[in-house]
């Protein structure tokens, strides 16, 4: 098989990415390795774990799931893009560091983007919605006590509305 | 150093102080392994074993060489002779076991072992040449089950005389079979664990990168510990150990299975010394669920002897575990340890515990958060049976036979001291917590009206061990000439928030502020040595030798200070960075002027004392130290379909002085949930031909958010004899939680008579184990 | 975890998509959501030469209610239907299964169509296209077929679709105003394929069941129709019917496939709970006028 990349461009946290790469390599490759923006992690590249979410057009998905090729005009929001320029931590981090949400760190940017979504999408949840809204993303460490607790916080201070 | 310190008033210890991981792990600065990059990297990807047992022929890798991209592709052939050992520290060279090696040879041993090594430009390119890898192997009959290993009628190693890994034999004891003989009740149970796994969120690997001219090798790597790994990497390529340099970034979990370098790992290291290159390595999610190592797969049958009024005499222990075919730690066995904690908080007088590891055709066994969990596995489902045999409450018949404080110092039945340690205390701290009175009145009315609760306690004894490789712990503390101070410590912390609760124990030990102190560990060329991060030894070890560092770092900052401000150092305090003469505010001196002296200004320094201000101090841990704890749990059984929700969940636990209790619980919560997942979701099955099954997250089940209650913790503070107080106890969630779930709905299904001693707690299993109890179906009737 | 190398090609008209499917049938994949195929290509248990994006392709994206069915257009997601206020609020079932597929993440990308080609026994939406006996629209470069539900799913992840064919469209019959739908699952994990599943439709008039629907998931390799179940509820009065019995009526003769994460005995147990609870809730929602 011949080394066929293909032109795509779309953009990634408000900056152009024009990228030519093979058909087969993921979003979350083309991020990590064509745009070096590795907060995006891989936990499992089957779409379970949830490491990997990122935003495509707003709405949270599995970039593990997503070639690049797919991306074409398409507006892709990473961990990265959430995070303030200035130093600080958006109302999301701020309570995911309040609670505790993380341990290791390395399922957090997926949670912080699925929670970041979850609550634009809800700004008002309840706490089986929360629940039932952060099962899509897996961690080992925490056993979810800081990271509902994030969430609670987050949704209480009315982020997403 | 014994005995407490009493130094300052405590500002940052024992406070939530948040974390100082945070920001860089909560935007995505963190730099796991997989995030680093190198000029030239070249990406590493194992062709595996297919098959669980058999002779392995045929191996040709031209078509994969010839691949564009494709780098190199190594076997057996290139690679297992530069292995010049495999052993690692905790064993030492003679731990035995079957010859190490590398890649298969000849034959194979699990599904999963590695064959080859594809070196090529990208992941998926090495991938690509893997598929063109072509090898036969002739399948032989695997040994898959402990009953299979038992009966030998295969031998996993032909090199070994039999499939024992190990054992422990039992040791005769005539005052042990005395209480047997004598006993009132003696109640006896076989019980039987799955395997479950450790499933960090990141896999393993590393990057690693050998320089032919310099005759270096340079690692990154998720380990628990940096030099550890450089030993065996020293070890393995037979080069100087100072050649070898290794580097823990942050580390995405492990909670065991990065504590030693693997085969893949000693293959990539090998692979990168032959071409003279970086190579990276990271394994993917089914690598890691069938190769990354295995644990919990154990059995074991007891014994408890009782007298008339429910004390608990004596025990006896056959605890055989399943260690499959490389074990990365010796015989693999964890039972060394469950011998000496097996009579946890109890007063028994007399055990035996015997022990066997066996040998499969299945992954090698790693540690697994809690290694010798099995022992209050069974000891507390025990104690719930022989209080219904009994006729006690099983609350009560743990009130008859706990270890008072009264009773401390306590030598138990293993020979073990038990000073400080409280649990009567979080017995009856839990019960209080869960309300467990009012659940048995709750429990009865539920019954009546058709609803099945349960409610299941766990008490336990937590060690953390401090001999062999394991004994000491080291700190080196720079206040550098600005008064800014840099903590370098021999640890790996990979989640257990080591940047920030060493901060604040130096910050309150040295009088200074928290935000000019700063934490580095894992860089084997620039942090002391140590056995790295693992076996629950943060709170007490690690803080231990920082607290011992800051302690001779504070005496010789008070001393050039007391030179200074002409006064006595026994006259002067050090708070908030400034020292300060007791009682005449205006005397005082900035640490960081203090500092410039040391470094900059050396004739202002006191005579005789050597300038700087640095400290190097490695602390002594004790032998062994002990936490404890006591779970909660209530759930309810749906005897329909057999799901279990947990109702309530408590823990109480005493691992004395907090550093950071925001932390001490995040540690607890994380080790339920592990036990959760194991009662109820996790199972790492095989076939009977030694295929794994569950092989990606959509077989091998974790639980989620949904799936955990808001846990519920007591605190209970009895400060250990070492310094600051503090107790190791990050292991102690997933010792704990598994026979608190296993009673709840054994009590939960009292009214069928449910057998409930073996795992994983499927609904089926439930529903099975309620027919089998009462031989009647639970369908709603018509 | 790596994909195989393919070629990758994105139509922007179903005549293209048709026409590439028919030139390569024997080694493609059409990728639509992606949820299901995209895990498959990265473990390379399927390693296609072309993976057909059908992601731009115009007019594939409708919601629409016409001639008592909604029609749902190959590229809707599963997220579209679990919110209120289109054209699918006339097949209430739609709602009321879209929550339970997977988490949200998935369900902005997957789409109706692709899980019903994709045919896994134990997916919400087979079991709620032959509930409802839907039709699901082929069309290949020959031609376009509707084929019912019934017919379509024809073992697991095997269905009437020719490799040539893609599915533009599912058409679900509404069911008169007044009707009472429930979906019940039993999965291990909120968001797990069930173990086993139900979807009931009921109409109630004069006190007495005038239709009735029970669809099974889970229990065999294809989802399937309590046909006996349903004809001998029909006609019966409300105050006689007895939910449990029904769920056992539903379950008695199936012999549930086993597998690692529940034995047959088992799924037939838990068939027997879910197609009570749904019947019950279903006929609770009915409205008898």
């Amino acid at each position: 098989m011949t080394d066929a990349r293909v032109p795509v461009t779309f953009t990634v946290n408000g900056e152009p990415a024009r990228l030519t790469v093979e058909p087969r390599t993921t979003l979350a490759d083309a991020l990590r390795e064509e745009l070096d923006l590795t907060g995006t992690h891989l936990g499992c590249e089957h779409g379970v774990c949830g490491a990997c979410t990122v935003l495509v057009d707003g709405a949270a998905v599995r970039s593990c799931l997503l070639f690049a090729v797919q991306l074409e005009g398409a507006d892709v929001t990473t961990i990265e893009g959430l995070s303030p320029a200035d130093g600080s931590l958006n109302p999301v981090q701020e309570a995911f560091r309040n609670c505790h949400g993380l341990q290791c760190g390395f399922c957090t940017p997926g949670f912080v983007v699925s929670l970041t979504a979850l609550l634009a999408e809800n700004p008002a949840p309840t706490d089986d919605d929360l629940r039932q809204g952060l099962a899509g993303n897996l961690c080992r460490c925490t056993g979810y006590q800081g990271i509902v607790a994030a969430a609670r916080q987050a949704a209480g201070t009315g982020v997403g509305q | 150093m014994t005995g407490v310190v009493t130094p300052n008033a405590a500002r940052f210890v024992g406070q939530s102080v948040r974390r100082r991981e945070d920001p860089r792990l909560l935007t995505g600065r963190g730099r796991y392994v997989d995030d680093v990059t190198m000029p030239r990297l070249l990406h590493a990807h194992f062709v595996r074993s297919p098959v669980a047992r058999g002779t392995l022929t045929g191996l040709d890798v031209t078509a994969a060489r010839e691949l564009a991209g494709v780098t190199a592709v190594l076997t057996a052939a290139d690679v297992n002779h530069q292995a010049k050992s495999m052993w690692n520290s905790m064993m030492g060279p003679d731990a035995g076991g079957p010859p190490p090696r590398v890649l298969a040879d000849g034959d194979v041993r699990y599904v999963g072992e590695p064959i080859a090594i594809v070196v090529a430009s990208s992941r998926a390119v090495a991938e690509d040449a893997a598929d063109l890898v072509v090898f036969d192997i002739d399948p032989l009959p695997p040994v898959v089950t402990i009953e299979q290993a038992l009966a030998a009628d295969a031998r996993v190693h032909p090199e070994r005389a039999s499939n024992l890994s190990g054992e422990l034999p039992p040791a005769p004891q005539p005052e042990l079979d005395e209480l047997f003989d004598g006993a009132a009740h003696v109640v006896s149970e076989h019980f039987t664990q799955h395997r479950y796994v450790c499933v960090p969120m990141e896999t393993r690997g590393l990057v690693a990168s050998w320089d032919p001219w310099a005759q270096t090798l340079e690692v990154v790597a998720a380990t628990q510990t940096a030099h550890e790994s450089r030993a065996a990497w020293s070890r393995l390529l037979g080069v100087p150990e100072d050649s070898v340099h290794v580097v823990m970034g942050d580390v995405g979990g492990s909670f065991g299975q990065k504590m030693f370098p693997g085969r893949e790992e000693h293959g990539v290291v090998i692979a990168a010394k032959t071409l003279g290159r970086a190579i990276k390595w990271i394994e993917d999610r089914t690598e890691n669920l069938i190769a990354g190592g295995h644990a919990r797969e154990e059995t074991a049958d007891v014994s408890l002897a009782f007298d008339e009024s429910g004390a608990l005499l004596a025990g006896k222990v056959l605890h055989v575990e399943n260690v499959g075919a490389y074990p990365n730690l010796g015989d693999g066995m964890a039972a060394s340890a469950a011998a000496i904690v097996f009579p946890g908080p109890y007063r028994m007088q007399r055990v035996e515990y015997a022990a066997k590891g066996v040998y499969s055709n299945t992954c090698g066994h790693c540690a697994y958060r809690g290694p010798w969990m099995m022992e209050t596995v069974v000891r507390e489902q025990m104690m719930d049976l022989a209080a219904e045999r009994l006729g006690l409450d099983p609350l009560e018949l743990r009130r008859r036979n706990v270890v008072q404080l009264a009773d401390q110092p306590f030598t138990t039945a293993t020979g073990v001291v038990y000073e400080a340690v409280s649990p009567a205390e979080t017995l009856e701290q839990a019960a209080e917590l869960i309300g467990y009175d009012a659940f048995r009145e709750q429990q009865a009315a539920a019954r009546a009206a058709g609803r099945y609760l349960g409610i299941g306690l766990s008490l336990y004894i937590e060690p953390q061990m401090g001999f062999g490789i394991l004994a000491t712990e080291a700190a080196t503390i720079r206040v550098e000439p600005s008064g800014k101070v840099n903590v370098l410590m021999s640890t790996g912390s990979h989640g257990q928030s080591l940047e920030t609760t060493i901060v604040q124990v130096v910050a309150d030990e040295l009088g200074v502020a928290i935000e000019d102190v700063r934490f580095h560990q894992g860089d084997s060329a620039a942090t002391p040595y140590g056995p790295g991060t693992g076996g629950s030894r943060s709170a007490a070890i690690a803080s231990g030798a920082a607290m011992q560092a800051a302690h001779e770092t504070r005496d010789k900052i008070l001393q050039i200070a007391a030179h200074l401000l002409e006064a006595s150092p026994d006259d002067l305090e050090l708070a908030d960075s400034v020292v300060t003469v007791k009682g005449v505010p205006d005397a005082q001196v900035p640490l960081a002027t203090v500092a410039a002296v040391a470094y900059l200004n050396t004739d202002a320094m006191p005579p005789g004392v050597a300038p700087g201000l640095e400290v190097s101090s490695r602390y002594k841990a004790p032998f062994i130290m002990f936490s404890n704890a006591c779970h909660a749990a209530t759930v309810e059984v749906d005897t329909a379909t057999g799901a279990v929700t947990i109702l309530r969940y408590v823990v109480s636990e005493d691992c004395g002085n907090m550093i950071n209790p925001m932390v001490v619980e995040g540690q607890i919560a994380g080790g339920v949930v592990q036990g959760i997942g194991g009662v109820f979701y996790e199972h790492f099955e095989y076939d009977e031909s030694g295929n794994p099954l569950t092989t990606t997250f959509l077989d091998y089940h974790l639980p989620t958010a949904a799936d955990v209650p808001d846990l519920e913790y007591g605190h209970v503070v009895t400060p250990s004899p070492t310094p600051g107080g503090y107790k190791g106890m990050g292991e102690g969630g997933a010792i704990a939680a598994p026979a608190a779930l296993l009673n709840a709905v054994r009590d939960a299904l009292r009214p069928f008579n449910a057998k409930i001693t073996s795992q994983p707690l499927t609904p089926e299993a439930i529903i099975d184990a309620i027919e089998a109890g009462t031989g009647a179906s639970t369908e709603a009737p018509s | 975890m790596k994909a195989a190398e393919f070629r990758y090609a994105a139509p922007t008209t179903e005549a293209e998509a048709v026409a590439l499917l028919g030139e390569h049938a024997d080694d493609v994949s059409v990728l639509a959501g992606g949820q299901s195929l995209v895990p498959l290509l990265a473990l390379r248990l399927a390693t296609p030469a072309l993976v057909v994006d059908i992601n731009r392709v115009a007019g594939l994206d409708g919601i629409e209610r016409a001639n008592g069915h909604v029609r749902v257009g190959a590229l809707v997601r599963h997220s579209a239907l679990t919110r209120a206020g289109s054209a699918a609020d006339a097949v209430p079932l739609l709602a009321l299964a879209a929550p339970l597929i997977g988490h949200f993440q998935i369900r902005n990308r997957g789409t109706v169509c692709g899980s019903l080609t994709h045919a896994d026994a134990a997916a919400e939406w087979p079991l709620v296209a032959v509930t409802l006996d839907a039709e699901i629209e082929l069309r290949s470069a020959a031609g376009a077929r509707s084929v019912p539900a019934r017919d379509f799913f024809e073992g697991p992840f095997t269905t009437a679709r020719q490799p040539d064919e893609l599915a533009v469209a599912v058409r679900f019959p509404a069911w008169p105003d007044g009707a009472g739908f429930a979906v019940e699952e039993f999965a291990r994990r909120s968001g797990d394929f069930a173990i086993a599943g139900a979807a009931c439709a009921v109409e109630v008039r004069g006190g007495r069941v005038t239709r009735c629907a029970i669809g099974l998931l889970g229990l065999a390799s294809i989802p399937l129709r309590a046909d006996a179940a349903e004809a001998a509820i029909v006609g019966t009065a409300v105050g006689d019917l007895d939910p449990e019995a029904i769920g056992r009526a539903a379950t008695a003769e199936l012999e549930p496939p086993t597998d690692i994460h529940a034995s047959g005995r088992y799924r037939r147990r838990v068939g027997a709970v879910v197609v009570a609870r749904a019947f019950r809730t279903a006929l609770g929602r009915a409205n008898d006028d």
